[in-house]
């Protein structure tokens, strides 16, 4: 097989692979040095940041874990996690509901009418979270907003919505959903259109109705895209900022105070850059810490 | 051939990586400057690249500012007015918006050592340039001869340990405007009680007309907006000469309930503007009533707001039973970057522009916007002004009763921030959110270094 090794263990790289898919190395290189220059390197830096205590003006003080050791103690931070963890429910569960109700139904209509609705729900995707933030901010106003005037046609009262403690979370949650259902259906679709249609015709014989073709034909051959969306909503629903910041700015009353939020008035508030390092990498850990409880909840998208 | 093409192809990804690097890898600095400048970049002709040649060897002075509309018109031509008489010192004025001002422009600038020589502070972030070492000390071009000129309070407002950080140049004042025309509709009187600012707000509050506009978006403004009616009375935040926290008892709890029940009389709970520091929404007919200040009156007098016709008055903020009238003195200061390369031509400037000049302040105070001068010399060259109109009402029955924004460390600010929000939107109990606060107030001040 290989007469000379680059490197040992598990990556087992040859000169002679090398060699093979010189041009595909070549190819992903650029990436590969962007991400480390753009991404890796500076969260090595965010990382020695984190071990100091520093406001950004005057010389980094080195406090080591000192930073680690505040947060854990910090109720309004836990209180922060709180909250990301309350939208994500709100939020992953909508997204993937949603969207794999409409993949359904787009999937059971035929010709172009198929291809217009598609391409509305994928419109909202295309247009600027902020710009859509500032949509809905005006829509969802206790007195001249859209929504409020909607909701009045069915003799519903005028709701705060966003000046609510209650409902701001949620309206938050639902806006970041209403943009991502389009994309997500799209690709649920295109694993739905890989069902043989064979399956539901021989079930179908055998006399399953539309929830059994559902339960039995549709979800388990979708396991290992479920995986893929809810791992990917997940991780984007703990970074939720732009919404917050220009929706809510953490309100009213801290309700939508999520953890990168928290982060951001450490940082730009307070001066603690820091601190706000280390609440960051903590971040980082409670995601990873998600991802991999639902790969094991989910297999990792195994077919049994 | 097709080995030729994959090794132009990698060759070209590669040039493409590393020309994106260098074009949105440029400095900060450069990024700013290409924001709005003054000093427009046109094509050379001998003559003109003889002057950028001199302009070249001029010392520069980065000045950001926020204003926009006339008062922004003022801030550019302070720059060029400078420049003309100072032919050794090019003055280059940034605009930023007001919303990235404060937040993560500065801070990230300063940050990356490249931020402006010359800048805008509010009373409210005042503390955390002083404490970060980012001001520069102006106590060494402050003579006696101008201090002698500033209100003793407008200059202690900048003053810590005994030293100047920043040129006082507004007295803002707050207020209660109303429409006229909408209180006379619904027989209501401006309020000059709590009990009637809250009747007033409910019977004025219909369909989409709110009835009392308050900021309720937490942060610096809405506090600076509350704390008369915390003062009112006889509450505070910190005792000036303990430093411990007073943020209990019933002045504290009272100004809390009072912005809670306004919220529940009609004021709105959200706003699409950025701040009710706007006083469009009241021109507009968007509401009856709104807390606002001394900048609002030229807005209103400006022919081109589109809403000349909205019959404006003024009156002073209410007073709850028992209690003393009082109001909030804000205003923003000039301040120079202690890490400047040009900090003596930067400081220069900004005492040239507020502190030594008559003409400059005079025109800000009473034409570009309304406000008061924190200088004798300028107050008595404006003095005919003050009694013009809306103006009349802030200089017979607001001026006396005025308290200078207090400058507390951001955590504090938040902390009042939290007590409102909750009381105001989660219907917390006043005393309970009023307990919470100071001992986080209390908490912070065990472990606070820096001064105040």
């Amino acid at each position: 097989m290989s007469s000379k090794c680059f490197a040992r263990g598990k990556f087992f790289i040859t000169k002679k692979r090398v060699g093979k898919n010189l041009f595909a190395y070549l190819m992903l290189a650029p990436d590969i040095i962007g991400l480390v220059l753009i991404f890796f390197i500076p969260m090595g830096i965010a990382l020695y940041v984190s071990l100091n205590e520093w406001n950004g003006i005057s010389p980094m003080n080195f406090i080591g874990l000192k930073n680690y050791a505040t947060l854990m103690s910090d109720s309004l931070w836990w209180h922060s996690v709180g909250i990301t963890i309350v939208y994500t429910l709100i939020f992953v569960s909508m997204v993937y509901c949603l969207s794999l109700l409409i993949a359904v139904f787009l999937n059971s209509i035929t010709g172009k009418i198929q291809g217009f609705l598609r391409t509305v729900y994928f419109v909202p995707f295309t247009i600027s979270t902020i710009v859509l933030s500032i949509i809905w901010l005006f829509m969802l106003d206790p007195r001249r907003g859209l929504v409020n005037k909607f909701l009045h046609i069915f003799g519903i009262p005028a709701q705060s919505f966003l000046g609510n403690p209650k409902q701001a979370l949620f309206c938050i949650a639902f806006m970041t959903a209403w943009t991502l259902i389009g994309y997500y259906s799209i690709i649920f679709l295109a694993v739905l259109k890989d069902i043989p249609v064979i399956y539901y015709e021989a079930a179908k014989l055998d006399g399953a109705n539309t929830f059994q073709l559902f339960k039995s034909i549709t979800f388990p051959m979708l396991k290992e895209v479920n995986v893929f969306v809810l791992i990917v909503t997940t991780i984007a629903s703990f970074q939720v900022f732009d919404q917050v910041k220009v929706m809510t700015s953490g309100g009213p009353a801290g309700a939508t105070n999520v953890a990168v939020f928290y982060i951001y008035t450490n940082a730009f508030d307070y001066l603690k850059l820091g601190y706000s390092s280390a609440l960051a990498f903590m971040l980082f850990i409670i995601m990873f810490g998600f991802s991999i409880v639902l790969l094991k909840i989910t297999k990792g998208g195994e077919r049994e | 051939m097709k080995k030729i093409l994959m090794w132009s192809l990698v060759l070209l990804i590669s040039i493409s990586m590393i020309g994106a690097f260098s074009i949105t890898g440029c400095k900060e600095e450069k990024a700013a400057a290409t924001e709005e400048e003054v000093a427009p970049a046109e094509e050379e002709s001998a003559e003109e690249a003889e002057e950028t040649k001199q302009i070249a060897e001029k010392t520069e002075i980065t000045f950001w500012y926020f204003h926009s509309g006339a008062e922004g018109e003022y801030m550019a031509a302070l720059a060029d007015k400078y420049n003309e008489i100072n032919p050794n010192v090019e003055v280059r004025a940034v605009s930023i918006p007001q919303a990235d001002y404060m937040g993560v422009k500065l801070t990230t600038a300063f940050a990356a050592e490249v931020g402006p020589d010359v800048f805008f502070m509010s009373p409210g972030d005042f503390l955390k340039y002083v404490n970060s070492g980012l001001a520069l000390d102006l106590s060494p071009y402050f003579t006696d001869e101008i201090k002698a000129d500033f209100l003793q309070s407008a200059l202690d407002a900048v003053t810590v340990n005994d030293k100047i950080y920043g040129v006082p140049f507004e007295i803002e004042l707050l207020g209660l405007y109303y429409n006229k025309d909408m209180l006379a509709a619904a027989n209501v009187q401006p309020p000059k009680t709590w009990d009637e600012l809250i009747e007033a707000t409910k019977t004025l509050t219909k369909g989409e007309v709110s009835g009392l506009l308050i900021e309720p978006n937490k942060g610096y403004y809405q506090n600076f907006t509350w704390y008369p009616f915390l003062w009112q009375g006889g509450g505070d935040v910190i005792d000036a000469a303990t430093k411990e926290g007073i943020f209990e008892g019933p002045a504290v709890e009272n100004a809390l309930k009072l912005w809670g029940d306004l919220v529940k009389a009609g004021a709105p709970a959200k706003i699409t503007i950025p701040g009710t520091w706007d006083i469009g929404l009241l021109g507009q007919g968007n509401v009856a009533m709104q807390i606002c200040g001394t900048w609002a009156i030229a807005v209103i007098e400006d022919p081109e707001n589109g809403w000349s016709e909205t019959n404006i008055g003024l009156v002073p903020l209410p007073i709850p039973e028992g209690g003393e009238a009082a109001t909030d003195a804000g205003g923003w200061k000039f301040m120079v970057n202690a890490h400047s390369r040009n900090v003596d031509a930067a400081a220069k400037f900004v005492m040239w522009a507020f502190a030594e000049n008559i003409d400059l302040p005079l025109e800000w105070c009473t034409v570009t916007k309304f406000a008061y001068s924190p200088r004798q010399s300028v107050i008595e060259s404006g003095k005919d002004i003050y009694s013009k109109g809306l103006r009349k009402v802030f200089t017979d029955e607001i001026y006396d009763t005025a308290i200078g924004e207090p400058r507390y460390p951001s955590e504090i600010v938040s902390a009042v921030g939290d007590a409102l929000q909750e009381v105001m939107f989660a219907n917390a109990d006043p005393k309970v959110a009023a307990k919470k606060a100071n001992d986080i107030i209390n908490e912070f001040m065990k472990s606070f270094s820096g001064s105040m």
